[in-house]
């Protein structure tokens, strides 16, 4: 069985990735929804001791922002594939290690991407288990872990949370 | 000049790869898989020092494109490295055991990879001390 992952390693994910490859700092925010308009959504499927989807999702402009950022140059006017190249790689990296971390016999997939203004990603059987609110300086994104089991993630208060991530 | 071959089916790490290889003086071919690796190898075998290789790849993955190197004896003395997001223990061994000389984890940066890089003697250590 997958072990439990605290709420605060997700993030502490995240956070790393972000800085590591895109030198920006990125923390948890309360806005839970994403805005409405064209958005994009890139997503790894985990299949063996635990079965579900990481997926990271964010605006138009913000993946362009994210792929000119990750590729050392400007950033693109528009989704085009490397911007939808760049937001796949993002979901496979945090996919990754979110698998490493749970630590048992799963297997990953190649990322997969969306985009458009009127859709919804579900995973057979899934339930959403955790959607975090990421913001920095240029906006926000969101990650979201849907499983087919439970994973134990830790829901903490907001504060608590902030807290124990500094 | 030293030659790399970079293996990945994402072109976002292709270009950051190529990008910090160019940087201390490689030349870099690029390749979406193993089987395109493979291919290229035919091409460039005498040129190509350093394989930079992910795990998971369509066609043919890292694992499998590490062995089919290692089975040709001309190619005994090309460094293989695998980049990837794939950190558990038992991957790394299974990497390892199949001839791979250093394993880099996904996210990574250019002075992680510098370094590994070193420490399997095809860069001198002065690039990651400067």
């Amino acid at each position: 069985m997958p072990e439990a992952v605290s709420l605060n390693v997700v993030i502490k994910i995240v956070e790393s990735i972000f800085l590591t490859m895109m030198d920006v700092e990125v923390s948890v925010s309360e806005s839970a929804s994403v805005p409405a308009g064209d958005r994009i959504t890139a997503a790894v499927y985990l299949e063996g001791d635990w079965n579900g989807a990481v997926s990271i999702e964010c605006s138009h402009p913000q993946a362009c922002s994210f792929a000119g950022s990750f590729l050392g140059m400007d950033a693109p006017e528009i989704v085009d594939d490397d911007v939808r190249d760049a937001l796949g790689e993002l979901a496979n990296m945090i996919g990754g290690n979110i698998k490493s971390v749970i630590g048992t016999d799963i297997r990953l997939s190649m990322p997969s991407v969306i985009d458009g203004n009127d859709y919804t990603v579900r995973v057979c059987g899934g339930c959403i288990e955790n959607k975090i609110a990421f913001q920095f300086a240029g906006g926000a994104f969101w990650v979201v872990i849907v499983g087919k089991e439970k994973l134990c993630i830790r829901e903490l208060p907001h504060a608590e949370l902030q807290e124990q991530v500094m | 000049m030293n030659k790399a071959l970079v293996v990945d089916d994402s072109k976002t790490i292709r270009m950051i790869l190529r990008r910090m290889l160019k940087e201390v003086g490689f030349d870099v071919s690029e390749a979406a898989n193993g089987k395109e690796a493979l291919a290229v190898m035919d091409v460039e075998r005498d040129l190509v020092t350093l394989v930079l290789a992910d795990w998971n790849m369509p066609e043919m993955n890292g694992l499998e494109l590490l062995k089919q190197l290692r089975q040709r004896p001309e190619l005994s003395s090309l460094k293989v490295v695998m980049v990837t997001t794939e950190a558990e223990t038992g991957h790394m061994n299974s990497a390892m055991e199949a001839g791979a000389n250093e394993y880099v984890m996904k996210p990574f940066t250019k002075d992680i990879l510098l370094e590994k890089l070193a420490r399997i003697g095809v860069l001198p250590m002065a690039c990651v001390e400067r």
